[in-house]
């Protein structure tokens, strides 16, 4: 489970911040709304988050140079931008101003959740040792695992396969980039042996519901872990 | 031009020829009638009248001077007032009663003895009557000169008539020759190209013609550029709102869950399910609508293509997909090699969303779609394959039309998706087939680019 922080939601239409605020409140974080980007700034200055949603169209300053004096100021929370336009164009430039993640309108509320929750995993994965994925706990400075609380034993090339899916949870990790970033401290590796060091991986991770997906003729995905199924 | 030209130079020049002709003929005519005259006037001195008598008197040797002539036979007559032959051939076919003669001479034409003649008449005094002298001839010599003078004038006048055709043929050719140009750079514009003409490159005549029709291009340009924009704005505009709305039909939702996980009956929860799905058609459209206006001639997009790898556009979007086939149990999968082509990676984005998203919608639960990029026959291609219901060979033409859709298909697209995909590919130049999927099922939709 990731530590509940405090999030700035920069919004104007109050129907959306709000809808948006009740989300994240129930995922157990504290949410301030603010409708303007002058006010964004001055909170951001006064209070410390742990994430901001920035919309890109707001009234008087827009969100490209919110986020842009909000870098200036020094601040490292990470920024997920939300935005009415063009989603490449803003994207880019989104990303270019330091922002972290981006997400066109309209979007789906566990599409927003999710990608909170990996923002917020990252940040505090940046500043911890521990990886922890639902029952899956990866201390990289020890160099232990545990599933469930039962210390998992993993291969050195399972280990640096599981560290590249859980940096990029629920998104496609091609086998290209898993070869590159696994080859660093190794010898040549074909796609063959990365689909045995998954298999491998499923083997051990399946049992307790975490999930690598194939996706065929691509790669592979680590699946967001639930407690339990809730469709159906 | 030229086939509106030909027939009055062709008249004109005949009616040249032919009044050549007559004002030639007339002279060299009266010329040798006046050559009959003057024997007619030496045949009259011959005539010897004394008192009630008249006599003609014309030597052997004179009369056969007289009736020598190289082309020409030589007819003579001397009668009386009274119609009386005095001498010379008896026959000759008298003045005809409706011509007057003018001082006392006439010439005029005739037949005799099967032949035509021209005859000329005179009147002779001849002590108290007067006595008609006719000089006749056939007419070898004038046909001779007509003839000659049709040839040298005829002849000529048809040289001229050639070389004024040609001439006419060459100057309207390469007088039409810009204009030709002209019209096939327009015939070859694609209808996106709203681009003015360069004046430069029509000829002078022609360029108040292509000022004309720059204005219209100019215009309609314009006209297609603000519905676009309007287009754009409007659905950017609708998109916060139905973020909003869509945001609350969702946490709604996850309170009817909660609220029956308590054992609390959600009466609502149907209605909501139906407002929640309606959200997500209209917020679909809203990003369709602005798809469209983007992709259309004169969007709100860069005008310089650049090169796009179309392998890396699907793996940049294939996380946006994968979730949506995860849910529907769908095997999403991929078959990616390089394929370079100049173009715009925000269109082909959108056209390959739109592509898998159809794959998505119509193939059934434990379905199969297989998104393909690579080179075939040198010329990049990318294509979309599920083993869905597939589309009817009959209506593979209308699916691509706007709001077109398929008669009893269960999704609920608004009939966009490939309309979209469709002005992508014009805007690509890139060419769309959609046939059926590998072993006879599905559906395929493949865009092949042009080579290089």
């Amino acid at each position: 489970m990731i530590d509940q922080v405090r999030i700035l939601i920069v919004e104007d239409d109050a129907a959306l911040a709000s809808g948006i605020a009740r989300i994240l409140e129930r995922e157990g974080h504290a949410v301030d709304v603010m409708a303007t980007g002058e006010h964004a700034l001055l909170g951001a200055r006064q209070e410390s988050f742990g994430l901001v949603i920035l919309d890109i169209g707001l009234p008087g300053i827009d969100g490209f140079e919110v986020l842009r004096r909000l870098r200036a100021d020094g601040e490292r929370a990470p920024v997920l931008v939300l935005t009415a336009r063009d989603a490449l164009d803003d994207r880019v430039r989104g990303l270019d101003l330091g922002a972290d993640d981006y997400m066109a309108k309209p979007f789906a509320m566990p599409e927003l959740a999710a990608r909170v929750r990996a923002l917020i995993r990252r940040s505090q994965a940046q500043t911890g040792p521990k990886i922890v994925h639902g029952p899956l706990i990866l201390d990289t400075l020890a160099r232990r695992a545990q599933l469930g609380g039962v210390p998992l034993d993993l291969a050195a090339r399972e280990w640096a396969v599981l560290e590249v899916l859980l940096a990029r949870v629920e998104k496609i990790v091609s086998k290209d980039a898993i070869i590159q970033a696994v080859a660093s401290w190794g010898e040549e590796l074909t796609p063959n042996a990365i689909e045995v060091y998954v298999s491998r991986l499923r083997a051990k991770l399946d049992p307790a519901g975490v999930k690598i997906r194939t996706v065929r003729g691509f790669g592979y995905m680590l699946e967001e872990f639930r407690e339990k199924k809730t469709d159906q | 031009m030229l086939k509106a030209l030909l027939p009055p130079v062709a008249a004109l020049l005949a009616a040249g020829a032919v009044g050549a002709y007559f004002l030639s003929l007339e002279p060299a005519s009266e010329a040798y009638d006046q050559a009959l005259v003057d024997v007619g006037i030496a045949l009259g001195e011959r005539i010897r009248s004394a008192g009630e008598a008249v006599s003609f008197d014309l030597p052997r040797a004179a009369e056969q001077v007289l009736r020598t002539d190289k082309y020409d036979t030589i007819y003579y007559g001397v009668r009386r007032a009274d119609g009386s032959v005095l001498a010379g051939d008896p026959g000759l076919p008298p003045v005809p009663a409706s011509r007057k003669p003018e001082d006392g001479v006439i010439a005029y034409d005739a037949e005799y003895l099967g032949r035509k003649i021209r005859v000329a008449a005179l009147l002779v005094p001849c002590g108290r009557e007067i006595c008609t002298v006719q000089v006749a001839e056939t007419t070898n010599k004038r046909r001779a000169l007509a003839r000659n003078i049709v040839l040298s004038s005829l002849v000529p006048e048809l040289l001229i008539t050639l070389a004024t055709l040609a001439i006419v043929w060459f100057g309207v050719k390469r007088g039409l020759a810009p204009l030709e140009d002209l019209s096939s750079e327009i015939s070859s514009r694609s209808a996106r190209d709203l681009r003015p003409i360069d004046p430069g490159h029509a000829p002078e005549e022609a360029r108040p013609l292509v000022g004309a029709l720059n204005l219209l291009f100019g215009q309609v340009a314009e006209a297609s550029r603000n519905q676009q924009r309007f287009l754009a704005n409007a659905a950017h505009q609708l998109r916060t709102p139905l973020a909003g709305l869509q945001a609350h039909t969702e946490i709604a939702l996850a309170q009817c869950e909660i609220a029956r996980s308590h054992g609390v009956p959600d009466e609502l929860r149907v209605q909501l399910e139906q407002v929640h799905g309606a959200t997500i058609r209209t917020a679909r459209l809203a990003n369709q609508l602005l798809a469209l206006a983007r992709a259309e001639p004169g969007g709100d997009r860069a005008d310089t293509f650049t090169r796009v790898n179309l392998r890396a556009v699907v793996e940049d979007a294939a996380d946006e997909w994968v979730h949506r086939a995860m849910a529907k149990e769908i095997d999403l999968g991929f078959e990616l090699s390089d394929a370079l082509v100049a173009g715009d990676a925000l269109l082909l984005r959108e056209a390959l969303a739109n592509l898998v998203h159809n794959a998505l919608e119509y193939t059934t639960q434990g379905g199969r779609v297989t998104v393909k990029t690579g080179l075939r026959n040198d010329c990049a291609f990318l294509e979309v394959e599920d083993d869905g219901p597939g589309i009817p060979e009959a209506e593979r033409e209308q699916v691509l039309e706007r709001f077109y859709r398929v008669a009893g298909t269960a999704g609920t697209g608004s009939g966009l998706g490939l309309a979209i995909v469709r002005e992508i590919a014009l805007a690509h130049r890139a060419e769309i087939v959609i046939s059926t999927g590998e072993n006879g099922r599905g559906c395929k939709v493949g865009l092949t680019f042009p080579h290089g």
